[in-house]
């Protein structure tokens, strides 16, 4: 499994899907380039529906061909789904429980980077944490999101999979693990004196920071959340007792994703100390590297909170 | 195909008797878009729709969306009538507890085909739904009914796009043309008329009749089911609580509830002539 980024590896697994089944359709909303489906609509036009620049129109169509026995896909800029669609998934495809797949393209700073703030999306993932029903999964790479296309197709009910813009770092090289919907997973254990909890494309950054802080002597263990609901309770409550101290690291802006969720558990299940890393305000146009730099979701910044939570 | 035109005129005074009845009992609801598209709903559900209340879910059976979720009670009167459900259940309309939801809920009442209530969506699910036909190579019919202040929405007209797109053929969409809105005349809140020259402009195989008229609606039916490439709609003009005389085109009966001595008039205006 050899793909140049995460959409080719969404396009990869949906190709694989209708070629067992047409039932399968991928919705674009004049999103099929940006989807990387070109090759699929055109060896497969019979499961392509094109309803044009209208993602509204896009998830009302998806939820009507799910409502007799399809199963859609819909894939565009994760924001014009979560944001401009938002109504049409709460009521029309959650509130009903139709088996509708959404994928959010290009999603967080990242995924817009150079555009800017209307094609950044860092609101997604607590849009849809605010309504019932919708599994939310985020893989960390080209290999997770080929698997994690086929593990949302295996769920019977609405599920939404945010993925990148093609700048993702590939994380797992040689063996890649699979994909358990609905648990975390521990990438490293260098110890318990903090646990960071982070899922998307900038696992490589966390990476670096948990490497960087073993060399400075505070052992940390790194876990990636890829499902955010129907989120891994016991195992992050596991995690967080024996670590008692906790960073949330996520592409996203800082209220209602990751942070939040963790927060949550705290509170109800497990007290710990946390540290949120995210976005905290609209950021802009510029290279990645800059970006994160700027808005204090680099390395850099989970190397401080680590620090700082371990020296008090 | 011949309807017993007579027999249907009945059927629609006695779902019109139901809604008051439900709304009366419940204390709660919309009596006058119901009542409007009474005509309509007798037509489909009574003689033109392939549906079987012993079967409701057979996957080939002609689906039907109200987008106007609002004017369920007449929905619901239809499908007690016809068994999907017992009729003693519909004063239990919008109450904890009961399956007759406040605005169509697919998963809680048997018979309805898609959740509705949030104005704009029904032709885009259509949409979908007649799509999913085409693919399956069923023989099916998508029909929807939509309100007119209902195409102030946006989506409608991302839908009247994607529909001609995609050649819906077997999509065929009613509008409830009563010049009413929630606010008040649809001239003075939002303009939208003229209709049937917008649905023209976006391609759409167009008609124009009185909603009230079994002659008329069937004929627009019978000449959409022909036109082939395209999908239909068929503006129907109609009277907002259409059978009530204090109801009839008089908008503050958009929603609200008839006291007893309104109920007692309603009651013998639209089943008197028939006891």
């Amino acid at each position: 499994m050899n793909y140049s980024g995460t959409r080719e590896a969404f396009a990869a697994a949906l190709m694989e899907l209708c070629e067992i089944d047409r039932k399968y359709q991928i919705v674009s909303a004049d999103s099929a380039k940006a989807a990387r489906v070109t090759d699929l609509i055109e060896k497969y036009p019979e499961c392509y529906v094109e309803v044009g620049i209208a993602e509204q129109c896009a998830v009302d169509v998806a939820a009507g061909l799910a409502s007799v026995g399809m199963v859609p896909f819909v894939a565009t800029y994760c924001g014009f789904i979560t944001m401009r669609a938002c109504e049409q998934i709460r009521t029309f495809v959650a509130y009903p429980g139709l088996n509708v797949k959404l994928v959010g393209l290009n999603a967080g700073m990242l995924g817009g980077e150079r555009e800017g703030v209307t094609h950044q999306f860092y609101e997604d993932i607590g849009i849809l944490r605010s309504m019932p029903d919708i599994t939310i999964v985020c893989p960390s790479d080209d290999t997770q999101t080929f698997l994690a296309t086929k593990a949302i197709a295996k769920v019977n009910g609405p599920c939404y999979m945010r993925i990148g813009s093609n700048r993702e770092p590939r994380i797992f090289n040689d063996e890649i693990p699979d994909f358990e919907l609905g648990k975390i997973r521990i990438l490293k254990e260098y110890g318990n004196d903090v646990v960071i909890f982070t899922y998307g494309f900038i696992m490589d950054r966390a990476i670096k920071a948990i490497e960087i802080l073993k060399d400075m002597g505070i052992g940390a263990s790194l876990v990636e959340v890829h499902t955010l609901r129907p989120l891994d309770v016991e195992g992050i409550s596991a995690v967080l007792k024996r670590c008692g101290k906790a960073i949330t690291y996520e592409d996203h802006y800082i209220n209602g994703a990751l942070g939040s969720a963790v927060s949550e558990i705290i509170a109800e299940n497990c007290p710990a100390k946390l540290v949120r890393i995210a976005l905290t305000e609209f950021p802009e146009s510029g290279t990645p590297d800059e970006l994160m730099k700027k808005y204090h979701i680099d390395t850099d910044d989970i190397i401080k909170a680590a620090t700082l939570l371990c020296n008090n | 195909m011949k309807r017993n035109i007579h027999n249907l005129e009945k059927i629609s005074n006695e779902l019109r008797f139901d809604v008051v009845d439900m709304i009366y009992k419940s204390k709660d609801g919309h009596p006058g878009p119901s009542l409007g598209i009474g005509d309509l709903m007798t037509a489909l559900y009574f003689s033109e729709m392939n549906i079987d209340p012993k079967d409701p879910y057979k996957p080939d059976r002609d689906r039907f969306i109200l987008s106007k979720g609002h004017a369920c009670p007449v929905v619901y009167a239809a499908l007690a009538k016809l068994g999907y459900f017992s009729s003693e259940l519909l004063p239990t309309l919008r109450t904890c507890d009961s399956i007759l939801q406040g605005h169509p809920c697919m998963k809680n009442t048997v018979g309805i085909d898609m959740t509705t209530g949030s104005l704009g969506n029904g032709v885009a699910i259509g949409t979908g739904m007649e799509i999913a036909r085409q693919r399956m190579n069923g023989k099916w019919y998508t029909f929807v009914i939509t309100g007119d202040g209902e195409l102030n929405e946006g989506v409608i007209w991302e839908a009247a796009l994607a529909a001609v797109h995609n050649k819906c053929e077997n999509l065929m969409v009613f509008v409830d043309f009563n010049n009413h809105q929630s606010g008040g005349h649809t001239d003075e809140v939002s303009g939208i008329n003229p209709i049937a020259e917008k649905w023209l402009a976006f391609r759409w195989h167009v008609q124009e009749i009185n909603g009230h008229d079994y002659n008329q609606i069937f004929a627009a039916i019978d000449a959409a089911k022909e036109e082939k490439g395209r999908p239909s709609v068929i503006v129907c003009k109609t009277v907002k609580g259409k059978g009530v005389s204090y109801m009839e085109d008089n908008n503050a009966w958009h929603k609200g509830v008839p006291s007893t001595e309104q109920w007692e008039i309603a009651k013998k205006e639209l089943l008197g002539g028939f006891v």
